[in-house]
C-alpha cells in the first residue's frame, strides 16, 4: 500500500467518521425515531421502563425545526416526521392498543405498517399484544405538515410552537391510559429544555 | 454501431441487472418473497428485508444477538462467500442500487469529459477502503457509546431506502417519497447525481459508500490469491484500444491495464469490449 492510497484512505475515513457525528446532529430533530412501551403512564422526563421483556428507554419528544440540517431546511422545510419501530408490552396482561395524537391542530399523515392486525380508522391494533412481546415488523411514521404562516402557531416567550401535544396509547377495551409521550414541535423550542406533561 | 455491439455482448448482464430489480425491490421482491415463504415469515418483503448495511453494523457494534436469525445477516454472509469463489457477482450482476445508478449514468448523454474519472486506482482503492474502515470504527465506537455525539451511519445514509421509496411511489404509494431528511437528500445526490450521472461508469456510490461492496471485494481479493475466479489481463494481447477504461463501471483498470481485484465486480465489460481479447474471467493465479 503506497502513501497516496493511505492519504486518500485517511481522507475518506475522516469524512465517514464526521458523517457519524452529523448523523447524530440531524437525527435529534429530523424524523426522530423513538421507542414506545406500555404501561409507562405519563412520561414527563426520560425514563427506563422495566418489566417483562427488555428495558425500554422512553422520553418526551422536543423537535426543534431550526436545528435540522441545512439541506432539510432549504429543500423541504414544511414537512417533519416522527417514527417508531417498537411498541412493547412490558405489563402483566395482554392489551389491545389504540393510539391518539392529542391536541393536534396541524395536518398529520399516519403511515402504519406491521405484521399485526391494525384498523386505520380507529388507529387501533385490533389483536391483543401479549406481555413481553412487541408488535412485529412495525413501522409507524407520523408526517406533520408544518404551517408556512407563523401566525398559525402559538408563540411562547418568542418561541414558535407549531405543535404541543403528545402521543397517547390507551387500552382499546377499557379506555385506560397506558402511556403518554409529550411532544413539542417548534422553532427554537430546544431552548425550552423539554416537553411538558399535558396528558 | 459499436454501441449496439456492446449492448449485445453484455446483454446477459443487463438482463440480469434488470431482473435484480424484480428480485429485490418491492412490490415484487421475488427473491425475498420466496425466501420468506420457505421460512414461514408472513411479513411483506422490501429491499430493506435484505439490508446491505445493518448486519455489518451489528457485527462490529457487538450486537450479535441481532444477527441470529436475521435474513439480512445470512444474505450478506452468502454474498461475501460467493465473492470469495466467483468475485462480487452480486454487485456486478444483480444489485438494484448499483444497476439504477449505472443505468442512469449510461442513459443520460453527458459527455465523458464532464464526468469524474479516477485513472489512478490507488486513489479509488484508498477512498473505498477508507470508507469501510470508517464504517466499522463508527459502528464499534457508537455501538458501545464510547464517544458522545457519534452515531451509526448505517440507516441515516441509506441508498437502498431511497430506491425502495422511489419504487413504492412508482407503483402507487406516492407518500413513500413524501418525506426527505438531510441524510436521504445527501444520499440521493451522492448516489444518483455525483456517483451516477457525474461519475464515469455510474458506480460512484458502490465504490465509495457501500460496505457490502467493499467487504465483497476484500473476499474476492483473498479468493483471487487462492487462484479462484477473477478477471485476468494478458499484456501480450493488449492493443491499447482503451475500451477497458471506457466501459469499466468500477474504474478498476490500472495504468498498465491490469485489473485491481479490490475494485473489480467481474461484470465482464472489459472482457467484451477489448479489441485484443486481453481480458478473461477464469481461475488461476
Amino acid at each position: 500500500m503506497n502513501l497516496k492510497t493511505i492519504g486518500y484512505m485517511t481522507l475518506m475515513f475522516s469524512v465517514t467518521v464526521y458523517s457519524g457525528f452529523y448523523s447524530t446532529d440531524i437525527g435529534k430533530n429530523e424524523i426522530v425515531h423513538f421507542w414506545l412501551a406500555v404501561p409507562a403512564g405519563n412520561v414527563t422526563e426520560p425514563m427506563v421502563l422495566r418489566g417483562i421483556g427488555p428495558p425500554i428507554e422512553l422520553s418526551p419528544l422536543v423537535i426543534d425545526l431550526n436545528q435540522r440540517g441545512t439541506l432539510k431546511n432549504l429543500l423541504q422545510p414544511n414537512v417533519e416526521a416522527l417514527s417508531t419501530h417498537w411498541i412493547y408490552n412490558l405489563g402483566k396482561k395482554p392489551v389491545k392498543i389504540k393510539m391518539e395524537l392529542v391536541n393536534c391542530n396541524i395536518p398529520v399523515k399516519w403511515e402504519v405498517n406491521s405484521n399485526f392486525p391494525y384498523n386505520p380508522e380507529t388507529q387501533t391494533f385490533s389483536a391483543m399484544l401479549k406481555p413481553g412481546s412487541s408488535i412485529p415488523n412495525l413501522g409507524i411514521d407520523w408526517i406533520f405538515d408544518i404551517p408556512e404562516d407563523p401566525s398559525d402557531s402559538i408563540w411562547e416567550n418568542g418561541v414558535q410552537i407549531v405543535y404541543r401535544g403528545g402521543l397517547r396509547l390507551i387500552d382499546a377495551d377499557s379506555g385506560e391510559l397506558l402511556t403518554y409521550i409529550p411532544i413539542i414541535i417548534g422553532r427554537g423550542v430546544a431552548a425550552l429544555g423539554g416537553a411538558s406533561c399535558c396528558g | 454501431m459499436w454501441l449496439n455491439d456492446h449492448l449485445k455482448q453484455n446483454r446477459l448482464r443487463y438482463l440480469s441487472l434488470f431482473a435484480g430489480l424484480f428480485l429485490f425491490l418491492a412490490p415484487f421482491a421475488l427473491f425475498t418473497r420466496v425466501l420468506y415463504l420457505l421460512i414461514g415469515n408472513m411479513a411483506e418483503p422490501t429491499l430493506h428485508t435484505i439490508c446491505y448495511r445493518m448486519p455489518i453494523d451489528w457485527l462490529f457494534a457487538g450486537r450479535y444477538y441481532q444477527l441470529i436469525g436475521s435474513v439480512s445477516a445470512y444474505f450478506i454472509l452468502a454474498v461475501v462467500i460467493l465473492s470469495f469463489f466467483l468475485g462480487p457477482v452480486f454487485c456486478g450482476w444483480l444489485c438494484p442500487v448499483g444497476s439504477v445508478s449505472e443505468g442512469i449514468s449510461r442513459i443520460i448523454p453527458l459527455p465523458e469529459k464532464y464526468r469524474v474519472k479516477l485513472k489512478d486506482t490507488n486513489i479509488t482503492t484508498g477512498l473505498r477502503y477508507g470508507f469501510i474502515a470508517g464504517f466499522i470504527i463508527v459502528a464499534a465506537v457508537a455501538g458501545r457509546s464510547l464517544v458522545q455525539g457519534l452515531s451509526s451511519i448505517c440507516c441515516r445514509y441509506c441508498s437502498a431506502s431511497v430506491l425502495q421509496n422511489f419504487s413504492s411511489a412508482l407503483f402507487g404509494d406516492v407518500s413513500a417519497i413524501g418525506y426527505w431528511h438531510s441524510g436521504s437528500i445527501i444520499v440521493l445526490f451522492s448516489w444518483l447525481v455525483l456517483g451516477g450521472v457525474m461519475f464515469s461508469g455510474g458506480r460512484g456510490w458502490c465504490l465509495f459508500f457501500c460496505p457490502l461492496g467493499a467487504l465483497s471485494n476484500i473476499s474476492h481479493k483473498i479468493g483471487a490469491r487462492f487462484g479462484l475466479f477473477n478477471t485476468k489481463f494478458d499484456k501480450e494481447k493488449c492493443v491499447n484500444c482503451e475500451q477497458c477504461n471506457v466501459f469499466c463501471p468500477m474504474q478498476a483498470v490500472k495504468e498498465d491495464h491490469s485489473v485491481e481485484t479490490g475494485l473489480c465486480v467481474n461484470c465482464l465489460e472489459c472482457t467484451h469490449s477489448c479489441a485484443g481479447k486481453a481480458y478473461s474471467y477464469q481461475r488461476g493465479e
